[in-house]
């Protein structure tokens, strides 16, 4: 019997100004690919097609446009971040494929040709803060790349600590690849903010991180342990490459390797293909989860057409590394836990708060409550300081 | 903090699609259910008894719709207005804006778009509506300036000050009166009211 292939597309810039993470989706989506053809459990194998813009913007539709019609794939799994999503959801919804997106977003966005396999705000700002303010207080420096991410993140943030009781000493941006921070570690030393949120990405957000941990060596005001920097998107791999200067931040995450159990399938898998040189973050196991979501379901329907994979996945629980997921019909999103991790000088995470169990999606924050209830915490956590 | 920076919502919010029964209807309908507004649709009117002022927005028809279809004069809908355009064809436009159409949805509708019509329109009628009152109190305002003059001119005659003082003394009076100076104004022109000599029939 001839072996059935059905190839995908895997859109991931493994270089450019924010590579870290956009390989790590390349590595998750292609370890999860050999693990599906190794299995004995799907009667057909998938054949990788890698396309790399190189982190240019402009580059991702054409080559998505090229993977669907010259590669005759009706899955793609890729893009890292919201522009290069932005350009590429035209060609999926004229071209019916499916763009599985596995990276946490700002969110108000719901594609019929779109599965989003990561958090968006709700599932990622929200829970960062509810844990964060009221242990370290409300008055917040607001630091991002200069788009849409950085953008809206911070406006959401700006929103809910506004409708909160909360104060924004400072809202900065930097161009992407952009490592000219001096001026904001020093506006920080200046206001002196309980935390900052940082939506940096790739090169500028190392570059803050370096930077403030070397404030913070100098100045123990500035300690994290004092004053954190919390991310939802900084994760292993990255902190890995920062190594000390990263250790004591906060990330919101709904994946940490040192939450995985190494009994489950998935996750074993990902520890085998991984090897000790790659590292199986939360970019990493997004994009795996896309794969298996993608094999299960073709696996249920005996096709890749994209309406019956997505009416697959739709119906179906699927066991991955991010736990048991099926998506939302109304927003193609997916129910995700949020877990807060402290990062470590070795580049994992102690998971400070674990979630009570998986949110579910709200991309347009409609029953979000954007007013917390921080008042009463951070009033608690004022009359314990007089006390000690 | 600016608005424009608040997060919009519109949950809880009804929509009434005047469409014929349509993909692009489907398509808005989910939309609907995304950010949490009840959408209904009609065609070519509504038939329940409640009628379309009940709703928080609508979406009309730039292709097929018709002044017929509102129980309002052209312009005066009493919420905002999303066109839906098929045919760019400038008349349709026209007509779609002339019923107060503050944002435009492109046919055929996809999987976005509503958020941002809903946005546009609610600040565009938010502010139509209070630009409209500002200037109907601007006019009336302006009408009253004779009386203003007048009322001024009999004060300076009667206590033979200059015009200052006399316009003082008329604001004081407005102020006491919690009334409008130009209320005021009026009131003094049309002899309703004379320093010191009030109402004397009323005593008897």
């Amino acid at each position: 019997m001839d072996e059935v292939s059905f190839p995908v597309g895997v859109l991931f810039s493994v270089s450019g100004a924010y590579e870290q993470p956009a390989r790590q989706g390349y590595f998750g989506a292609m370890a999860a690919i050999d693990d599906v053809n190794a299995s004995s459990k799907y009667p057909f194998t998938l054949e990788a097609m890698h396309a790399d813009p190189a982190g240019e913007t402009d580059r991702y539709a054409e080559l998505c446009r090229h993977l669907i019609r010259k590669g005759k794939t009706r899955h793609v799994v890729g893009c890292t971040t919201s522009w290069s999503r932005k350009e590429v959801i035209p060609v999926v919804e004229k071209l019916d494929a499916l763009l599985w997106y596995p990276c946490v977003y700002e969110g108000f966005e719901v594609s019929e040709n779109l599965v989003y396999v990561a958090a968006c705000a709700n599932q990622h700002l929200v829970p960062l803060l509810d844990y964060i303010v009221p242990k370290f207080g409300s008055r917040v420096m607001l630091v991002g790349s200069n788009y849409i991410w950085g953008w809206e993140t911070n406006r959401i943030a700006r929103d809910i600590l506004h409708c909160s009781g909360g104060e924004i000493l400072g809202e900065r941006y930097v161009a992407i690849g952009d490592e000219d921070i001096a001026h904001l570690v020093s506006e920080i030393r200046e206001k002196r903010p309980d935390f900052i949120l940082n939506n940096l990405i790739g090169q500028s957000s190392y570059a803050f991180l370096r930077a403030y941990g070397a404030l913070g060596a100098e100045d123990d005001a500035f300690n994290p342990a004092c004053r954190p920097v919390v991310s939802c998107n900084l994760c292993e791999n990255e902190v890995t490459l920062l190594g000390d200067v990263a250790a004591g931040n906060y990330t919101v995450s709904s994946y940490f390797r040192a939450l995985a159990s190494m009994n489950d399938g998935p996750a074993a898998g990902l520890a085998r293909n991984g090897g000790p040189a790659r590292i199986a973050d939360a970019f990493f196991v997004q994009a795996y989860a896309a794969v298996v979501m993608i094999a299960e379901a073709i696996r249920r329907c005996g096709s890749d057409r994209a309406d019956a994979v997505l009416h697959a996945v739709r119906s179906h629980f699927t066991q991955t590394p991010l736990g048991p997921i099926r998506v939302d019909p109304a927003t193609n999103h997916v129910s995700l836990n949020a877990h807060i991790g402290r990062a470590r000088a070795d580049g994992d995470f102690d998971v400070v708060h674990e979630s009570r169990g998986a949110i579910a999606p709200d991309p347009f924050l409609t029953s979000t409550p954007l007013k917390r209830p921080y008042a009463r915490t951070v009033e608690t956590k004022r009359t314990l300081r007089v006390v000690q | 903090m600016s608005p424009a920076r608040h997060t919009p919502n519109f949950v809880g919010w009804r929509a009434l699609i005047l469409h014929r029964p349509h993909d692009n209807v489907e398509a808005l309908l989910a939309q609907c259910a995304r950010i949490g507004i009840a959408g209904e649709a009609a065609w070519p009117a509504i038939e329940r008894e409640a009628g379309m002022r009940d709703y928080d927005v609508l979406l009309i028809d730039a292709d097929r719709g018709h002044d017929e279809q509102f129980p309002w004069p052209a312009g005066s809908a009493p919420m905002p207005i999303i066109a839906l355009i098929g045919s760019e064809a400038p008349g349709r436009i026209a007509w779609s804006m002339g019923q107060g159409a503050d944002a435009q949805l492109l046919k055929p509708i996809g999987s976005a778009g509503l958020y941002s019509a809903l946005v546009a329109a609610r600040e565009s009628f938010t502010r139509r509506r209070s630009q409209e009152q500002e200037i109907a109190s601007l006019k009336e305002r302006l009408l009253k300036r004779q009386a203003l003059a007048e009322a001024t001119a009999m004060l300076m005659h009667k206590h033979d000050c200059d015009a200052g003082y006399a316009f003082n003394l008329l604001r004081k009076k407005a102020m006491a009166e919690r009334q409008s100076i130009e209320d005021t104004a009026e009131r003094i022109v049309a002899g309703a009211e004379t320093d010191g000599r009030k109402n004397v029939t009323n005593g008897r």
